[in-house]
């Protein structure tokens, strides 16, 4: 994917030169392997700072909601439906937006890596990636792993690679894949209802309410967030495990039918813990009931913004 | 100082003795990192690992914890009363500690011991717990102390400080509380040969050569207030952060907390729980009016506090002591060591 | 635990459900005297913040009702409500909350004997789970 980064630099100068957009966003090469920073590019002469490869994985469309003037993005495929998803709700218009789109092969897991060196007590210094190999190495060992092994959990059943809006492409659509992509949804769905519960009460113990997972979505730009009201107060703000499983739920059903499983939150958790297994449940029931699936087709109505008289309702008397 | 020499059964062996009278703490793998637990023997100490994810500033000042507790009963003659709620400050000794971390209990002491008002919950626990600090010989990649006035092998907020060596581990009394243990229980130690002291010597030159210098002191604190308050290169920093608190809530020196009343029926608490300056509530005023309501302000104020604010209030040193856990897990990569980069080359530029 | 009598809140729509409700206390039909009710404006008003609020509360059970499809009294709410009523309870059933404790009708002012019938229907059911256990907001839990 290092080709990547060529391309969208030449399309950053032009379009800086041209003065087509106001300011690229992009990334640029972290200063620790294995993550990378956002950056908002406004001159032509900062452009060689753009940089793309398997680190990339924070959804940039987060940066969008509420820009003013015209930016240019730099947008994967899970991005790209964040992109469509946010001017349905109109928090930045299409005409503001030129859409660099990258087919991507999926982005890294870190995490996995970091279990994979064995990260009790060992420090990784440098990745490097070719053909499909990651040599990953720090003082006094280097790994060669398999690229494939290590995505993250959405890349991994990732069926929207490609980009599906945008102005134009960083290189040749990919493949996509067939998975089936709640095959986990439905091991926790056959499990008695205590048994689940105590899933999620595991899943969301270590929760420190920082709010990371809430920040990294493109989606949760709500000025006052349901945390914050006071008059009344729907939640604690202690680490309290009732008040940390009702912010969880909540903040999935805000998602749903528009969250497109681009990871970030699962990213920027700095305990680890997989939120996507509440949002993935929406997502699964959104399509399975509505046949929707969020940021596909610009112009379809969210599935909360709109009814078919013959909506399923099996369970209402 | 004083080194004796002695095996991690040696060490563990004399751990033990402590038992009936101290609670331990010490590092311990959770499945996904470490974190600082209440040990039921000291042989669960992790001492490959390389530091916890959440800081032991939360042995001090929990993620959250009740202050007050207090009866909305109308039949109870006591009913709104605050009474403090009770809480163990039994003697604890937290093993393992990086001194990094030790250090940055005492720069935070700095806002809960004052002259005028020191806070209890903060004091007892402190007052009441020894450390046996973990020096640390191979930094990781993301450390910074030794630019920051601590260093791998820093005693600054350690009883006792023990270092791995070839076999075991080198170990120091390097306070009269570390003296005190020493004395209450002997340790099976030997001193260490000429040999063994020049070989941990140059083991400890080493780590401390192999960080980077990156703070210019003077520079910073000399420089006016304004001139970096108003310096542009903010812009660029702040641009990708998503005021998402994770660098607050990991850093061992933030203690901004919230205060909240709980009550149930007719039970109530008063609870103190972690805040960040990251968050917009954080500076929201009663009347509506924000003043960081930007998050260009909000990110500035977070570096400017720790190198600058902080700085020029005490004139101590930086309120940052390198232990590089925002570098780490920062979801967009926001590293303070290139923050502070930039505000050193901006004080340089203008001499 | 056989004195145990649950607690419902009924989120009933104004034009339709509380009609019902009003009609079948007036026509002095026997119903159970467990549900709490709530007036809303109509079903579509319902925010999934009053179900988990309820239940946090420590309500037993939640019911919504609302007007049939096609005759709500704002036109649109009930099939904007409907959707959100089938996501929610899925929802909270894969976290593992026991169905039995969330339900959800259709039930026009006029139709006080199915109003009393299913008022019947949601406390069986609640009987036969218990009180509720889960996401229930007591004394906050920390050190």
């Amino acid at each position: 994917m290092y080709e990547y980064t060529e391309k969208i630099r030449e399309i950053a100068t032009r379009l800086l030169q041209d003065k087509m957009v106001d300011g690229v966003i992009g990334f640029r090469k972290g200063t620790i392997p294995m993550v990378n920073n956002p950056v908002l590019i406004k001159h032509s002469e900062q452009v060689s700072q753009l940089y793309w490869d398997s680190w990339c994985g924070v959804n940039l469309a987060n940066y969008l909601p509420k820009f003013q003037g015209k930016v240019a993005v730099v947008a994967k495929g899970c991005d790209s439906r964040s992109i469509v998803v946010l001017m349905m709700e109109n928090q930045i218009s299409r005409d503001q937006l030129y859409i660099i789109g990258v087919p991507c092969k999926g982005m890294l897991d870190r995490r996995k890596i970091w279990d994979a060196v064995g990260d009790r007590g060992r420090d990784v210094t440098d990745v490097q990636e070719r053909d499909g190999v990651l040599v990953v190495a720090g003082r006094g060992f280097s790994l060669e792993l398999e690229r494939d092994k290590y995505l993250q959990d959405n890349c991994a059943i990732c069926t929207h690679r490609n980009p599906v809006l945008y102005d134009e492409l960083v290189g040749e659509m990919v493949p996509e894949q067939q998975v089936d992509r709640y095959e986990d949804i439905r091991a926790i769905e056959s499990l008695p209802s205590e048994k689940r519960w105590e899933y999620f009460q595991r899943l969301v113990e270590s929760c420190i309410r920082c709010y990371a997972c809430r920040n990294a979505c493109p989606f949760c730009y709500c000025p006052q967030c349901f945390v914050d009201e006071s008059k009344p107060q729907w939640v604690g703000k202690t680490i309290d495990p009732t008040d940390t499983m009702t912010f969880h739920l909540l903040r999935a059903f805000h998602l749903a039918g528009r969250c497109t499983d681009c990871g970030s939150c699962e990213r920027a958790c700095p305990m680890g813990i997989k939120v996507r297994m509440f949002t993935k449940k929406l997502e699964k029931d959104v399509k399975e009931l509505y046949g929707y699936e969020a940021g596909v087709q610009l112009g379809e109505r969210p599935p909360l913004d709109t009814y078919r008289p013959d909506d399923p309702q099996e369970f209402i008397k | 100082m004083s080194w004796l020499r002695l095996t991690k059964e040696g060490l563990t062996e004399w751990l033990r003795k402590f038992e009936k009278t101290y609670r331990l703490y010490g590092p311990v793998w959770t499945g996904s990192y470490h974190e600082f637990k209440l040990l039921q023997d000291p042989e669960e100490i992790d001492w490959d690992y390389r530091n916890t994810r959440l800081s032991p500033k939360s042995l001090f000042l929990p993620p959250a914890e009740k202050m007050f507790i207090y009866s909305l009963d109308p039949n109870d003659p006591e009913r709104a009363i605050l009474k403090e709620a009770s809480k163990d400050f039994d003697p604890r000794i937290i093993v393992g500690i990086r001194p990094c971390d030790a250090y940055a209990l005492k720069l935070v002491d700095k806002n809960f011991i004052t002259p005028q008002y020191q806070d209890p919950w903060w004091l007892n626990r402190r007052e009441n717990t020894i450390f046996v600090g973990y020096g640390c010989t191979e930094p990781c990649s993301t450390c910074f102390c030794s630019s920051v006035g601590s260093g791998p092998f820093d005693t600054k907020g350690l009883d006792v400080l023990v270092v791995n060596v070839d076999g075991g581990f080198a170990i120091s009394f390097v306070s009269e509380r570390g003296k005190e243990l020493l004395r209450k229980e002997p340790l099976g130690a030997r001193a260490l040969s000429e040999s063994e002291e020049r070989s941990l010597q140059d083991k400890m030159a080493e780590a401390r050569a192999a960080m980077p210098k990156l703070w210019d002191e003077k520079a910073v604190a000399n420089r006016p207030l304004l001139d970096i308050f108003n310096a542009p290169f903010w812009e660029e920093v702040q641009f990708s952060c998503i005021n998402c608190g994770t660098c607050t809530f990991l850093c061992p020196t933030c203690w901004c907390f919230d205060i909240q009343d709980e009550v149930w029926k007719e039970r109530g608490c008063r609870v103190r729980l972690w805040d960040s300056c990251m968050f917009p509530l954080f500076t929201l005023h009663a009347s509506g009016h924000n003043p960081r309501s930007q998050k260009l302000q909000r990110v500035r104020q977070r570096f400017m506090h720790k190198l600058k604010y902080y700085v020029d209030k005490y004139g101590d040193g930086v309120a940052c002591v390198g232990c590089g856990r925002c570098v780490q897990f920062c979801p967009v990569n926001i590293d303070i060591r290139e923050v502070m980069r930039l505000m050193v080359s901006h004080c340089q530029c203008a001499l | 635990m056989t004195d145990w009598e649950p607690k419902i809140i009924a989120l009933l729509c104004n034009w339709c459900s509380y009609g019902a409700a009003d009609l079948a206390g007036v026509s002095r039909l026997k119903q159970p005297s467990n549900i709490r009710i709530v007036r809303v404006p109509c079903s579509g008003r319902v925010n999934p913040k009053f179900i988990l609020a309820s239940l946090r509360k420590g309500a037993d059970g939640v019911w919504v009702s609302g007007c049939h499809p096609g005759d709500c009294h704002y036109i649109e709410g009930n099939y904007y409500a409907r959707r959100k009523f089938v996501l929610l309870k899925k929802f909270l059933e894969y976290v593992g909350i026991e169905p039995e404790r969330l339900h959800f009708s259709w039930i026009s002012s006029a139709e006080a004997t199915k109003f009393a019938k299913v008022a019947e229907e949601v406390v069986e059911a609640v009987k036969k789970v218990g009180p509720a256990r889960y996401l229930v907001k007591r004394e906050v839990e920390v050190e």
